[in-house]
């Protein structure tokens, strides 16, 4: 690199360096606009994974703890814990002088109540961990223990908001849970009250003065734009302030980073990928060699390009490199399956599947999707572009999100589909699902038919084992398998952008734009 | 007129008689389109991470859908002769309250486009009529050819980009401004301010099926006999084109107004996605994505509801317009 280009480089970080670094004194007062796409179906965020619920309730309740924009976890409604060394025991000291918005105090009581009639029983990623808990017993008004039948590694990052929000014992006890009336019209112990919700427009909430750290705006306020393209719109004229990753079309991210009004965060904590599942209940595809010829012909460095407009990195293996810790470079994709078209000829070959006289192989494959995801529907084109080339025939079927659901998970009926998960934060909070034995008709699990002991062993020690190094060793073999049996081919770990308004401050303080709205001020 | 006996208001009466099937019909077939599409309300509504077993479960027994179609019709059937829409799935709240929140918004903005359509396309109808084969006639044509050419989710996003993100104008979303608090007067013109690009990119089309309506029913009129005597007998030219000319242009061009309302209608679930206004279409097309049938079947019958009454005012309209027409 010459002299110059790093003087220039060295004088533009200075210059961020700075500019982040002045203003620092935050404001009191304002409101801050976030565009969400649709009405959360309730805001009772203890019975749903859904995202828009999320995105609001996340700063009416809180959790137990929180995750930083580092990945790491941070005390909330639990100031201090400890877990007991063969990992079955976690005692918790709870925040004292803490009050739920109707002004009662909040006690353990509360988080026993919620873990043990909502979120244990409601909850989709809090479930499968309450399913190993013994027992909930609360010591003191500011203290509980949580006794385990089995060790959950997991278990911390699931007392987040999203995952175990705390809901107050004294409303909802005895009543229906799902279908109580509070669900619309919250009382939480979080940075902001709930105050007005007109449906299909936006929802309201004003500062908790007695939140315990400083909350800077007066009102946070949601604004229901269900246009993908006119929620950046409304951000570029000024009518919103944030648009968070799950919201903002990745085409428009280029405009954006020549808007001198928004900033982004590009890449988060919590990783998610995208990938194919390959149904392995249908001829040929129940053939391994079959399905490794696919993860030959599948260019995945063109999908991130051109679909995913570089907002993403080819994928590296079954569990993607966004935990580096479980990443196993013996199962890399980039050294099994590096894009090549003669070697997935020659195993389509072996398979028993030759070209005829048009140069075809007797293959033809449906791939369903969601078509209302534009980098998914992109994807899907490529991949049929890519399998052509090696003679496979391939059927675009793109539907909407109800009826894909349908087809892939409830009965399944198809053989290709692109799908993105989570990870929340864990491996086997996400991940493990993808590969996981599950019965058909659930939703968002593994729709592939795959089904291997062996695999479901090595992920059940996975979830169990605290230690990481001791994790990554069981990941590693899990990964071995996986990548040679390939139930799944693993596409992308996705980039995910944030985008907000130059003046909004104090921004990205969690792992999740959703979170920490306490900290965030509007600079006058 | 005593209302109780006359031979319009037996009519009219009849008139309202006869919706009763075509609504049960409107329910019977909505439902059964629905029963056969694919898609389960429930799993669409639960997140992206697999819900407990059983609380998907829970849901399908509260939601009625743990019954066979034929019962859940007949329960559907039932509460909705006893006033009773249900209750919606995924807002879980009454369709009633919903749908009627929503209604308000759409009228607002639906009268305000017929009304500009209306206004406007008969001014120009008229104006090209007259000035026949001159530059405005033909710019009145060329208007009303981009007016039945453009898809109006396409003009709405147009519209935005100019009058929102270009000159900033106008804002791009929503019924009314949420970072200020208007009261009174000031939050009627805020809504106003909102109203002005929803309205205009809906009333595009309209507005070019009215002026050429006018214009072609202005030139058949302008020819008629009539026309020549009330000239003849000195009148201005003004008055002979507004009074005897339009007024008897004007039939044709009521009868689309009120029987394009529905289609109008149709058109707003489009208008109000792409401006986040909160009306009854948005409703229906979220309804649609999200299987929630109740709000869906709700939203239907209501709208044909709507439908009904408007045609028969629209038939009233054509009698107090013209003297020949009798009930």
């Amino acid at each position: 690199m010459s002299t110059r280009i790093v003087a220039v480089l060295l004088v533009t970080l200075l210059a961020t360096g700075i500019a982040a670094a002045t203003p620092a004194e935050p404001q009191r007062g304002g409101s801050a606009v976030v565009a969400i796409g649709g009405d959360p179906e309730t805001l009772n965020l203890g019975i749903t994974t859904g995202y828009a619920v999320g995105a609001v309730a996340a700063s009416i309740f809180s959790g137990l703890v929180w995750i930083d924009a580092r990945g790491e976890i941070q005390p909330g409604l639990a100031t201090s814990w400890t877990t007991s060394p063969d990992g079955l025991i976690y005692a918790f000291e709870l925040r004292r002088g803490v009050k739920w918005h109707d002004g009662r105090a909040f006690s353990a009581q509360d988080v026993k109540f919620t873990m043990e009639q909502v979120t244990g029983l409601y909850h989709g990623r809090f479930r499968p961990a309450y399913l190993n808990f013994e027992s909930i017993t609360v010591t003191s008004p500011q203290s509980l223990k949580i006794t385990l039948k089995r060790p959950y590694a997991p278990l911390l990052r699931l007392l987040t908001v999203f995952d175990c929000p705390i809901l107050p014992r004294h409303v909802y006890q005895g009543e229906d849970i799902t279908r109580h009336s509070r669900n619309n019209d919250p009382v939480g112990t979080g940075p902001f009250k709930f105050r007005e919700w007109v449906r299909g427009d936006r929802l309201v909430l004003e500062r908790n003065d007695a939140y315990w750290d400083p909350v800077y705006l007066d009102r946070l306020i949601f604004r229901i734009i269900p246009g993908a393209a006119l929620r950046v719109t409304a951000l570029e004229v000024g009518e919103v302030d944030m648009v968070a990753d799950f919201y903002l079309p990745k085409t428009d991210v280029d405009r954006l980073k020549r808007n001198p009004n928004v900033r982004l965060r590009l890449g988060q904590p919590i990783p998610s990928m995208g990938f194919m599942f390959i149904n392995a209940r249908r001829a040929p595809l129940d053939n391994p060699k079959v399905r490794r010829a696919l993860a030959l012909a599948i260019n995945r460095v063109q999908i991130v390009t051109q679909a995913m407009g570089n907002l993403a990195r080819p994928a590296r293996g079954p569990f993607g490199d966004g935990f580096k810790w479980a990443h196993s470079p013996e199962s890399d994709y980039n050294r099994l399956y590096p894009y090549n078209v003669e070697r997935a000829n020659a195993l389509l070959d072996e398979a028993g599947l030759p070209r005829g006289a048009g140069g075809e192989r007797p293959v033809r494959l449906r791939m369903v999707y969601d078509a209302a995801r534009a980098p998914i529907a992109a994807s899907a084109a490529i991949i049929r572009d890519n399998l052509r080339a090696v003679g496979i025939t391939v059927d675009l079927q793109p539907m909407d999100r109800a009826v894909m659901i349908e087809r892939i998970y409830t009965r399944p009926d198809y053989e290709l589909t692109v799908q993105t998960f989570t990870s929340g934060g864990d491996p086997a909070i996400g991940y493990h699902r993808i590969y996981a034995s599950a019965a058909p008709g659930v939703p968002f699990v593994n729709a592939t038919g795959y089904s291997n002991p062996e695999v479901d062993a090595l992920l059940n020690r996975a979830a169990e084992v605290p230690e990481r190094a001791a994790r990554g060793k069981i990941y590693a073999q899990v990964s071995k398998i996986l990548a040679a049996d390939l139930p799944t081919l693993m596409l992308f770990d996705e980039i995910g952008v944030d985008a907000a308004r130059a003046t909004l401050r104090g921004v990205w303080i969690g792992a999740e734009a959703r979170d920490r709205w306490d900290a965030v001020w509007v600079q006058k | 007129m005593t209302a109780g006996s006359t031979p319009l208001w037996r009519y009219a009466a009849g008139r309202l008689a006869q919706a009763v099937p075509l609504l049960l019909g409107v329910v019977v077939v909505n439902f059964l389109l629905i029963s056969l599409a694919p898609g389960d309300p429930v799993a669409t509504l639960l997140g992206e991470y697999p819900a407990p077993p059983e609380y998907v479960a829970q849901l399908r027994r509260e939601f009625g859908l743990d019954q066979p179609a034929p019962v859940r019709l007949a329960l559907y059937a039932w509460n909705v002769a006893r006033g009773e829409l249900g209750f919606s799935f995924a807002y879980r709240l009454p369709v009633a309250a919903l749908v009627v929140g929503r209604l308000g918004n759409t009228f607002l903005l639906m009268v305000t486009a017929l009304t500009l359509a209306a206004l406007v396309g008969v001014g120009l109808g008229v104006t090209a009529a007259r000035r026949r084969g001159s530059g405005l006639d033909t710019a009145a044509t060329g208007i009303s050819l981009a007016g039945y050419s453009i898809p109006d989710f396409w003009l709405s996003q147009l519209l935005v980009l100019l009058f929102a993100v270009f000159l900033g104008w106008l804002p791009a979303q929503g019924i009314r401004s949420v970072r200020e608090q208007y009261t009174g007067m000031a939050a009627v013109l805020d809504v106003a301010r909102h109203l002005i690009l929803p309205a205009a990119a809906l009333s595009f089309r309209y507005m070019a099926l009215i002026s050429r309506l006018t214009r072609a029913s202005m030139l058949e009129a302008m020819s008629q006999d009539f026309i020549l005597a009330a000239r003849a007998r000195g009148l201005p030219e003004r008055l002979v084109l507004l009074q005897h000319g339009l007024r008897n242009a004007a039939l044709p061009v009521v009868t689309v107004i009120g029987y394009n309302f529905a289609f109008v209608l149709a058109g707003s679930a489009l208008v109000e996605t792409v401006f986040g206004w909160p009306g009854v279409g948005r409703l229906l097309y979220d309804a649609i994505l999200q299987r929630d049938t109740p709000v869906l079947l709700g939203v239907l019958l209501m709208v044909s509801a709507t439908v009904v009454v408007v045609n028969l005012l629209t038939d009233l309209l054509y009698a107090a317009l013209d003297p020949r027409v009798r009930y």
